[in-house]
């Protein structure tokens, strides 16, 4: 339970607000670093917490992109292959993308390390190609830079 | 009024409230906007564009701050170069408008173009179809054909349970967030969300239990296509083939006006209630409705209806019998007892507890050595009726106009459970029009959480605390804040009977009264008592019958009218009961004579702030089975009685003439309406939904007691028994208990909560 493994910092967060309900993004931000994604106890729990009702908090999981509802890699990579991008040859990138980690878009590798994803617009269009990585955005990808930090970041442990 | 704007639409002049919407203000002059997610009951959000209009003000010129003329001296107007929403577009002075023109139409129809890209084409089996918002405005409005691929349509879930009482059909949804909305604002349980978004956008529910909130079937009225439907009307008739009757729901004190939609079954060859349906009444129930009201209506045509008279025979079982035997042996037994005792039970109309009185007033008891008792069932609520009368709110006192400045005191009662749709209003007095709640009670209820002070004692001790914190208030622990009560604008006072017996419950409702005296707000048009009775006419047949002495324990016969299984009855040799089934007690009557519901018949209620209400006749007589007002009428003529009633229009005339209150009072005036706003149930379905128009009748509540000349408000204080064993046994109200109807619900039977169970409080 998020309400005993986080206790101090769901106090801390809590503190910060006018009204508890305001607290239900960092409280979920909480719960995916402790489950890895949003799942329907994480979302019970959250909504406990704040005594909102867990179709309220299943809903902000739902509007957010960055909230997961699904189990995730380690590492999600998101690539943007809107229009701007795709002019920078985003397709491309894409298509290397998936040949590099052996999945397609939208898939986890089997080692539970990297979710690919292509997404509408990250706003960085002006140094395209572009990818997100959690929280993280890589800029002006080529192809060998994306391979070397895979290779990084496959030596890393999130935790 | 100061705070009138004006203003043009389609070149014609109005004048509104300020803050009113362009679609309200166009309603107002008869002019239809077309929208899907604008409803009037609702805070307006601008999703669906489909109200675009032309807006313009006044030109202004910057340098001069003057509004600019043309040569003919009038105002310039300055459009603004996109058309708006009208749903949140307020208006403002000088505001033109322009509906009817080529550039609106085309915006209404490219919106309907883009709404009907993945709706599913299948009105044909859709139980909206026919009364569906969508199909009309296409039809007024859409594009014949569809440019979209019709293979590339998205397709989505269809019959997604919410909870056992709502379907959802995804793909019908056109995501205009009504029941989110409705939902949060109105009945303020947020079980029903938006997931994800754009193409993608659902409704969901993620709640345990999932969408149980006693207000659902509302959703299904105001959504706009057949996104939402009911387990109980889904699939079984088409909108065109229903007649429909105006009534109003016998199910609590409220009186919310419905509409019973009935259908001539070929498979049984009669008439069936399909569906119930509020009708507008912005006094009673706006366009509300619960769910009992409006799923539990099955009892009406439930197999086990009693359906001619039974009679004990020779051998002590009950058999069918006629009507002139039935009738005959029930008036010998009566003549020849020396002890008679009569119970009627509070959901009977006052029609038929009016004769009953009369039985009892005028034939039995008559000889002097016959006793005859009168009783009312239940006995509690009977015990405070006459108070609640005298100091009940004024005749003229609207929920509506409750908000700033007054005071409500919620006492030992739970609003949600015995009177749902009056939790809606009085939640919407504290939470939109910033009324000042105060709740007094032994436990939580759901109208703990708009309340500004809450006062705690323990069960079956409310007259006890009542009594301490209003005449002694500096000494109460915590204090009932008597200067905030003595400066409030009004107060309402709302109670409940919980845990208290006869003489608990009279003490509560008399220092209730005192404060309302005390307070200085006793006969004040908008200040009074607000009782919260157990059922529908508890009040009018109290009014009826007038206060009862002890019940005795043993009498020679027992006439027991509409008591269902009711504990409150004497012993007897010789039992009548006249009732719709064969309830428990029926079972060991000697006579059982078959009743008609209040489906089946004409007659009035009076709800529990004393609006006295017509209901008219939905479904032919059940075989056999007869008014009890006949029933009633045919042993008073077997007694010597020359009474010749034809109907209940007809006791209602020498009622208003022996009833205090109800003089004046007629079936006609009754029946009067006056125009509702917002105007609903007309033939622009998408404004309110598929509420019904008000033709019937709006009712009328007859003057309080401190209304009436002659009538001196005194302080009274009785004494407050310590509660006693079987009071604080008795269950708290919960509005799926009275287990008769519900169980022979098609829909709600898994609802029924066990004897002892409180219900669940809401989160």
């Amino acid at each position: 339970m998020l309400k005993e493994k986080r206790a101090s910092d769901i106090q801390k967060t809590l503190a910060k607000y006018p009204s508890k309900r305001s607290a239900v993004m960092p409280l979920l931000y909480m719960a995916q670093q402790e489950y890895g994604y949003c799942d329907d106890n994480a979302i019970r729990d959250v909504a406990e917490i704040l005594g909102l009702d867990p179709t309220e908090v299943k809903s902000i999981v739902g509007f957010y992109t960055m909230f997961h509802e699904e189990p995730t890699g380690q590492y999600v990579i998101e690539v943007c292959d809107d229009l701007p991008c795709a002019l920078r040859g985003a397709d491309d990138f894409v298509a290397h993308c998936e040949r590099r980690l052996g999945i397609k878009a939208g898939q986890t590798t089997p080692d539970g390390k990297f979710t690919l994803r292509t997404v509408m617009c990250i706003a960085a269009c002006d140094r395209a190609p572009v990818a997100q990585v959690n929280t993280e955005y890589r800029y002006a990808l080529t192809p060998e830079s994306f391979d070397q930090m895979i290779e990084e970041l496959k030596g890393q442990d999130i935790k | 009024m100061a705070d009138l704007v004006n203003l043009t639409i389609d070149g014609r002049l109005v004048a509104v409230p300020k803050g009113t919407v362009i679609v309200d203000a166009a309603k107002k002059l008869g002019i239809d906007i077309p929208v899907f997610c604008y409803h009037p009951k609702l805070k307006p959000v601008g999703m669906c564009r489909m109200c675009l209009v032309e807006v313009g003000t006044p030109k202004v010129d910057p340098a001069t701050k003057q509004v600019v003329k043309d040569e003919a001296g009038n105002v310039v107007i300055a459009w603004m170069p996109k058309l708006q929403t009208a749903c949140t577009t307020t208006v403002s002075e000088g505001m033109s408008v322009r509906t009817n023109t080529r550039q609106v139409a085309d915006a209404r129809e490219d919106i309907l173009e883009f709404l009907l890209t993945s709706h599913p084409l299948d009105c044909p089996i859709c139980d909206k179809g026919g009364e569906c918002p969508l199909q009309n405005l296409t039809m007024g409005y859409g594009p014949g054909v569809s440019r979209f691929d019709y293979d590339a349509k998205q397709h989505n879930d269809k019959h997604v349970p919410l909870g056992d009482l709502i379907f959802l059909d995804r793909e019908r949804c056109i995501q205009c967030g009504r029941c989110v909305r409705f939902q949060d604002d109105v009945a303020d349980d947020h079980v029903l969300q938006f997931h994800e978004r754009g193409r993608h956008m659902e409704i969901i529910t993620f709640s345990d239990p999932p969408f149980d909130s006693y207000f659902s079937g509302n959703t299904t009225d105001i959504c706009p296509v057949g996104a939402l439907t009911t387990a109980d009307f889904r699939f079984k008739a088409r909108p065109w083939e229903l007649a429909s009757a105006q009534s109003v729901c016998a199910h609590c004190p409220v009186g919310c006006n419905i509409t019973l939609n009935t259908r001539l079954e070929t498979r049984t060859g009669g008439y069936e209630i399909k569906r119930v349906m509020p009708r507008q009444n912005e006094q009673v129930n706006e366009i509300w409705m619960c769910d009992k009201g409006r799923f539990v209506h099955h009892f009406t045509r439930a197999e086990d209806r009693l359906k001619t008279p039974l009679m004990r025979d020779a051998n002590g079982q009950l058999v069918e019998a006629t009507w002139e035997d039935a009738l005959s042996r029930v008036a010998r037994e009566l003549s020849a007892a020396a002890s008679v005792a009569g119970v009627i039970g509070d959901r009977l109309p006052n029609e038929d507890a009016f004769l009953f009185a009369r039985v009892f007033r005028d034939l039995l008891g008559a000889a002097v050595q016959q006793q005859a008792g009168l009783f009312v069932s239940p006995r509690v609520p009977a015990a405070y009726a006459d108070i609640a009368r005298d100091y009940g709110i004024g005749a003229t006192a609207d929920f509506k106009a409750l908000g700033k400045g007054d005071v409500i005191l919620l006492v030992n009662g739970d609003v949600e459970e015995s009177a749902p749709v009056w939790f809606l209003r009085l939640r919407q007095a504290v939470v939109e029009r910033g009324a000042t709640l105060i709740v007094a009670h032994s436990r939580s209820t759901k109208m703990h959480r708009y309340a500004s002070q809450i006062l705690r004692y323990d069960a079956g001790q409310a007259a006890q605390w009542a009594e301490h914190v209003i005449r002694n208030t500096q000494h109460a622990t915590p204090p009932l804040d008597l200067e905030q009560i003595k400066g409030a604008r009004n107060l309402l006072i709302v109670f409940g009977d919980e845990k208290l017996n006869e003489a608990g419950a009279r003490a509560l409702a008399r220092s209730l009264a005192n404060l309302l005296i005390l307070a200085g707000h006793a006969g004040k048009a908008s200040s009074g008592l607000l009782p919260l009775y157990p059922h529908a006419n508890t009040q009018g047949v109290c009014d009826m019958v007038g206060r009862a002495g002890p019940l005795p324990e043993r009498v020679d016969v027992a006439w027991l009218v509409g008591v269902g299984d009711a504990e409150d009855v004497p012993q007897a040799a010789f039992v009548i009961a006249q009732d719709l089934f064969l309830t428990d007690l029926a079972a060991r009557a000697d006579v059982v004579l078959p009743a008609l519901s209040f489906a089946e018949r004409d007659g009035t209620f009076t709800s529990g702030d004393r609006r006295v209400q017509r209901f008219y006749r939905a479904l032919p007589p059940l075989a056999q089975a007869k008014p009890d007002w006949w029933i009633i009428q045919e042993i008073a003529r077997r007694l010597g009685a020359k009474w010749r009633y034809s109907g209940a229009e007809a006791i209602f005339g020498d009622l208003t003439a022996a009833v205090a209150g109800y003089a004046g009072l007629t079936y006609p005036v009754l029946s009067e309406t006056v125009e509702q706003w917002p105007p609903m149930g007309r033939a622009d379905l998408y404004y309110g939904g598929t509420v019904y128009d008000n033709t019937g009748g709006l009712g009328m509540r007859y003057p309080a007691g401190v209304e009436q000349t002659g009538f001196t408000p005194h302080v009274e204080w009785l004494p407050a028994p310590e509660p006693t064993v079987d009071a604080l046994r008795r269950p708290v109200p919960a509005l799926y208990r009275d287990g008769e109807l519900i169980r022979r619900s098609h829909v709600l039977a898994g609802h029924l909560i066990a004897p002892g169970e409180i219900p669940v409080l809401a989160k």
